[in-house]
C-alpha cells in the first residue's frame, strides 16, 4: 500500500478534508502532520512516505516542504515555489503579468499615497491565513473603492506586518469565473461576484469549457509551478483578466473532488 | 544615466554610495519606504541597486527586473539571504554547515523539547542582523500567542566571525555573540578555512556575489565553522581592511551594470 504524507493546518483538517480522508484511507497509509503540533527539526528525515500532500501554506508549511525538496525524494504536491508564490499576491502578479497572462493593472504604494486607477480594489499582499474576503466598499463621486478588512487591518494595527497596500484595478465583471486545477482535469464554474451577492455558492453554476479560459488557467498554473489550484477570473470588454490564485482549493466544490484529487495522488506517489 | 537605489535610509552606506555615482556623473534617486511606489512609474531608471533587501525593496526588485531593469545586486540572490528557510537550506546544497533548524507553536516546543535541546536562538524567517533575534535558554523564554510559528535555530557555542567580503578582499573580525553589524570588533587575519568558506559561497553565484559578508561562529567542541546568517549588503561599519569599500562597492556595481549591458546587446 502507498504511504501518503498529508502537511494540513487545524483549520482545513476539520472542516474540509473529511471526505477526501476517509477516500484516501481505503487506498493508502495516510500519516497526518498538523502545522500547530508538529516539531519541524531540520536534522530529521525519517520519512517513508511516498508523497505528500500540502493543504495548508502557513511558514512551517513551507518549510517541511523545502526541506522534503532540498532533502529527500519524495514528490510534494504542491511544490515549495508554487505555495509560495500562490501566497504572495505581489510576486504571483509579477510572475504572471510577464508570462503574458492577462491580469489587473496593480500597484504596490505605501499607505497614503493613491494608486493611479479611478476604481480600485485593495488586496492583502500575502494571503498566508485561512479567513474569507470581507469587502469593504467606499462609493463616492462615481468612483469605487473596494476594500478587503484584512489588507487593511494589517497595516491598520498598532505594529503592522507592514505600511503597504496592494491595488488592483476594479474590473466590473457581470460573473466572477471560479476554475479548478487538478493536473490535467480542469473545471468551470461562475457566480456572481462577492460584492452583489456574497453568498457566493448560491448563484455559482457549472459552465461549459471556455478554450480561453482553460489555456490562461494552464499557462498559470506552470509558470507558477501548482499541479492542484483554484484561480480567479473576471471578464471585461470580451477579455478575461486573471485575479486570484489559491494553492489550497475547497476541493468539496467539484462532484467528487476529493476521488479525483486522492487519485491523482496515489497516481503521482512514487512507488 | 540614471541611477536608482533602493534603500531603507539615505544616509550612511546609501548616501555615500549617491555622491560616489554622482561623482562620477550618473543621476541618482533614493528610493526608501516613504516614496517607493512599485508600479511602472519605477521603470524610468538604467538600473537599480538593491541596498535593502526589506521585503518592498525585494518587492520591487523583482519587479524591476521582470521589467528589464537591472538590479544590482540580483534580488533572487537578496532573497536567498533574506528568507532564513531559504538561506539555511541553501548553505546545505553548497556544502557549508548550518545549524539545526526547529519550527513549531510554543505549545509544540513546550510539549517536545526536552531540557538538554536549549539553548537555541530565536529569529524572525524573514530578517537580517540581530533584529527579532534573542536567546532563549528554557521553556519559559517562549512566548507566542495565536499558534504563531517559531523559527529556533540550534545555538552553536564558539567564537563569533563577521567576514566581509569585497571583491577578492576578505576583512574578519572577531564580534560578541548576536550583536549586529555596528558593534565594535576585533580584526584578525583571516583563517584559511574561513577563507574556504568564502570561497565555496561566492563560487556557487558564479561572479553575481560582488560583495557581502557572513557571520559565521567556529564550535567550540568541534572547531566547525557554522555559518549563521549570510548579508548581502552590509554597511561595512567595522572593515578594518585596506581599500575603501565605498569607492570598491561603487566601482564594482558599475562594472556589473556595463557586463550586464554587453551581454544584453550582445543577445
Amino acid at each position: 500500500m502507498k504511504k501518503i504524507g498529508i502537511i494540513i493546518d487545524n483549520y482545513h483538517l476539520k472542516y474540509k478534508v473529511a471526505d477526501f480522508l476517509e477516500y484516501l484511507k481505503t487506498k493508502a497509509e495516510i500519516k497526518i502532520y498538523v502545522e500547530e503540533s508538529f516539531l519541524l527539526n531540520s536534522e530529521n528525515l525519517n520519512f517513508d512516505e511516498d508523497l505528500f500532500f500540502t493543504k495548508a501554506k502557513g511558514d512551517l508549511v513551507l518549510t517541511f516542504i523545502k526541506l522534503l525538496e532540498e532533502q529527500t525524494s519524495i514528490p510534494v504536491i504542491n511544490s515549495y515555489k508554487g505555495t509560495w508564490l500562490a501566497i504572495n499576491r505581489f510576486l504571483n502578479s509579477v510572475y504572471l503579468k510577464k508570462e503574458g497572462i492577462p491580469i489587473p493593472d496593480f500597484s504596490l504604494n505605501p499607505k497614503g499615497i493613491i494608486p493611479p486607477f479611478r476604481d480600485y480594489i485593495i488586496k492583502n499582499i500575502i494571503d498566508q491565513k485561512n479567513y474569507k474576503f470581507k469587502p469593504v466598499v467606499h462609493k463616492k463621486n462615481g468612483q469605487l473603492r473596494v476594500a478587503d478588512e484584512r489588507a487593511l487591518n494589517e497595516v491598520d494595527t498598532i505594529d503592522p506586518k507592514y505600511n503597504y497596500l496592494y491595488y488592483q484595478n476594479f474590473i466590473k465583471s457581470k460573473w466572477e469565473y471560479k476554475v479548478y486545477l487538478i493536473d490535467d482535469e480542469i473545471f468551470f464554474f461562475k457566480q456572481l461576484p462577492i460584492l452583489v451577492n456574497p453568498n457566493k455558492m448560491e448563484s455559482r453554476t457549472k459552465i461549459p469549457e471556455e478554450s480561453e479560459l482553460r489555456e490562461m488557467a494552464f499557462k498559470a498554473a506552470e509558470a507558477i509551478d501548482l499541479k492542484i489550484c483554484s484561480l480567479d477570473f473576471l471578464k471585461s470588454k470580451e477579455q478575461f483578466f486573471l485575479t486570484d490564485i489559491n494553492c489550497t482549493p475547497n476541493f468539496n466544490y467539484i462532484k467528487d473532488g476529493h476521488k479525483i484529487v486522492a487519485d491523482f495522488l496515489l497516481k503521482k506517489a512514487k512507488k | 544615466m540614471k541611477i536608482g537605489i533602493l534603500s531603507k535610509r539615505k544616509t550612511m552606506m546609501t548616501g555615500k554610495l549617491k555622491d560616489c555615482l554622482e561623482n562620477k556623473g550618473y543621476t541618482v534617486s533614493i528610493y526608501t519606504l516613504e516614496n517607493l511606489i512599485i508600479n511602472e512609474t519605477l521603470l524610468n531608471n538604467d538600473f537599480c541597486i538593491l541596498k535593502s533587501k526589506s521585503l518592498f525593496f525585494l518587492y520591487a526588485g523583482f519587479f524591476l527586473e521582470a521589467n528589464s531593469i537591472p538590479v544590482i545586486p540580483n534580488p533572487q540572490i537578496s532573497f536567498l539571504q533574506k528568507n532564513r528557510i531559504q538561506s539555511h537550506f541553501l548553505m546545505k546544497r553548497i556544502g557549508l554547515l548550518a545549524p539545526d533548524i526547529y519550527l513549531g507553536t510554543t505549545d509544540t516546543f513546550k510539549n517536545q523539547l526536552d531540557l538538554k535541546d536549549f539553548p537555541f536562538i530565536l529569529k524572525p524567517i524573514m530578517g537580517s542582523g540581530s533584529k527579532g533575534v534573542r536567546i532563549i535558554r528554557s521553556k519559559e523564554d517562549l512566548k507566542s500567542e495565536n499558534n504563531t510559528i517559531l523559527y529556533l535555530e540550534r545555538y552553536i557555542k564558539g567564537i563569533h566571525y563577521n567576514v566581509y567580503f569585497i571583491d577578492n578582499e576578505i576583512c574578519s573580525l572577531i564580534k560578541p555573540p548576536l550583536s549586529d553589524e555596528h558593534v565594535d570588533m576585533k580584526k584578525i587575519e583571516t583563517p584559511d578555512d574561513i577563507r574556504d568558506v568564502i570561497k565555496k559561497w561566492k563560487d556557487y553565484f558564479k561572479g553575481d556575489l560582488l560583495f557581502g559578508h557572513l557571520d559565521i561562529v567556529r564550535e567550540e567542541a568541534s572547531n566547525n565553522l557554522y555559518v549563521v546568517d549570510p548579508g548581502s549588503f552590509p554597511e561595512f561599519t567595522n572593515w578594518k581592511c585596506k581599500i575603501s569599500p565605498v569607492e570598491s562597492i561603487c566601482n564594482l556595481i558599475i562594472n556589473k551594470y556595463e557586463k550586464l549591458q554587453k551581454n544584453h546587446n550582445k543577445n
